[in-house]
């Protein structure tokens, strides 16, 4: 499980697709509380849209991370224990039992099965698309706009953790991958009991993370961290308008179909 | 004028170390002192308790009169610090992001920061790198940009924790060269090292710990030839009778 290639990725310049990637693709012109606005909703569509939908909004996505140099090949890498998390969803929805308590797998069943999968991966790859094409700070201050209205919500200190999360989140992927390297270059690959082999690479794996969220966490407050800090200048162009105006034109095919 | 004063500092850590032991210290504005010491002498945690990173069990830390204690923003205002270890120092999504992240915790409007950032950058030879993702920097880089990250915020005194440690030569030469500048243009600087090398010839002021007490305090040249019995290197020059002998002009 811990042994699955890497391909030359040493470095923390290189640590992960995920995490914003500089760049002037489509996506990343658009003012991030459109593209928050437009996960949201093309979120929910994705939940309940049936096959046709699923490939367009599968093109859609395509072609967008295509013109945001996102590598395809390096993501699925990236979320492999995500398809793990899959495959066993796929296996619980398509595998059901006969009246002799044996096995079974339906055309419908397994169909149905990959449909779920298929939903659940593109919500996630819409969550990359954003992370990798929106700054932390944009994504942060997008949410304290559209957090303000809420009652009884503190829009900074919510969109702060949201932050850090995406913010950490590359970060203990990198860290992850330089644990099992570690463990690779010790010969842990000759420790056959996977169990074993996992819970010390999660032992060690927080143990990194935590000194890593300390190190940042001195580092902020080195330079005066507070909640109520200049956020970034957001504004809506005509690349908002026409973006949200495909969006909902990409949801009426949810409908329609 | 003094900039930083401690007095009879003590500080232990959770596990019940001993870290700090009766540090009694004043910097003068716009001196130039570099501590050193072994590995575990303290000089990392005496530079957090300039910074208000953190607090003594006994004993007292002043920055500018004000006592870091009490009041530790004011504390990391005036006094900026560029850690180790370059990348747990970025936080930015960007080099733009990263030297913005300050003063942007000090709030000052979105024009002033862009020009702080500007300056900064060009301070530290890395103006043109503003869309860069920091963790694709080179080493000495992204030490320059640590140090950028703090000068945008316009603080008095820089503390440096091991500034060239895991750079090879050109990177430290630029990197010493841009810590020179700063001092220059008045810039209180205060260095911690275990290796005299590379900067002890620009220092005005050496200060040498072990096992958490302040065990020298002098002039450089007064004090670097017996230097060896605290676990610290003396110069190649100085081993060569040469006298102290600067890395950059």
């Amino acid at each position: 499980m811990l042994c699955s290639t890497r391909q030359g990725n040493s470095s923390m310049g290189e640590l992960s697709v995920i995490g914003f990637k500089p760049g002037s693709s489509p996506l990343h012109q658009l003012d991030p509380r459109t593209k928050q606005l437009l996960l949201m909703v093309l979120s929910v569509a994705i939940l309940w849209g049936d096959v046709p939908f699923l490939v367009i909004i599968s093109i859609v996505l395509l072609s967008l991370s295509h013109l945001a140099h996102l590598r395809i090949h390096r993501l699925f890498l990236e979320i492999r224990y995500f398809l793990f998390f899959l495959l066993f969803v796929f296996v619980v929805r398509a595998v059901s039992f006969n009246d002799q308590w044996l096995p079974v797998i339906t055309v419908d069943g397994a169909q149905e099965a990959m449909t779920i999968c298929w939903r659940l991966l593109l919500v996630v790859f819409m969550g990359v698309l954003l992370m990798s094409t929106t700054r932390t700070a944009d994504i942060r201050a997008a949410l304290i706009w559209g957090m303000k209205p809420l009652p009884f919500v503190n829009e900074r200190i919510t969109a702060t953790m949201v932050g850090l999360v995406v913010r950490l989140l590359p970060l203990i992927l990198f860290q992850a991958s330089e644990i099992g390297d570690a463990m690779r270059a010790r010969g842990i690959e000759r420790r056959k009991n996977p169990f074993i082999r996992l819970t010390i690479f999660t032992i060690t794996l927080f143990r990194g993370v935590f000194l890593r969220a300390d190190a940042l966490v001195d580092s902020m407050q080195a330079r005066c961290y507070s909640e109520y800090r200049t956020l970034p200048e957001l504004s809506f162009s005509w690349n908002d308008t026409i973006a949200a105006g495909v969006g909902m034109l990409v949801l009426l095919t949810a409908f329609i179909s | 004028m003094s900039i930083i004063q401690t007095s009879q500092l003590c500080h232990r850590f959770s596990d019940g170390t001993q870290s700090l032991s009766d540090v009694s210290l004043t910097f003068k504005e716009g001196e130039f002192t570099v501590i050193a010491g072994a590995n575990g002498s303290g000089k990392t945690t005496l530079l957090r308790h300039f910074n208000g990173l953190l607090f003594p069990e006994s004993g007292s830390v002043s920055v500018c009169g004000i006592s870091v204690k009490k009041d530790p923003q004011a504390a990391r205002r005036h006094v900026g610090m560029v850690f180790q270890d370059s990348d747990s120092q970025i936080i930015g999504d960007t080099v733009y992001d990263d030297v913005a992240f300050g003063p942007e915790n000090l709030r000052l409007e979105r024009s002033l920061i862009d020009q702080r950032v500007t300056q900064a950058l060009s301070d530290v030879n890395l103006a043109g790198f503003e869309e860069k993702k920091p963790h694709n920097l080179s080493g000495g880089e992204k030490r320059r940009l640590g140090i950028a990250g703090v000068l945008s915020m316009a603080p008095r005194v820089l503390l440096m924790d091991e500034p060239f440690s895991n750079l090879d030569y050109p990177a430290t030469c630029t990197v010493l060269s841009q810590v020179l500048k700063l001092h220059q243009a008045g810039h209180t600087i205060i260095i911690t090292t275990h290796d005299l090398e590379k900067v002890i010839a620009h220092a005005q002021r050496l200060i040498v710990m072990e096992k958490g007490c302040v065990v020298q305090d002098g002039r450089p040249e007064e004090l670097v030839a017996d230097i060896e019995q605290y676990g610290i290197r003396p110069p190649c020059s100085v081993q060569l009778g040469k006298g102290i002998q600067a890395w950059v002009n």
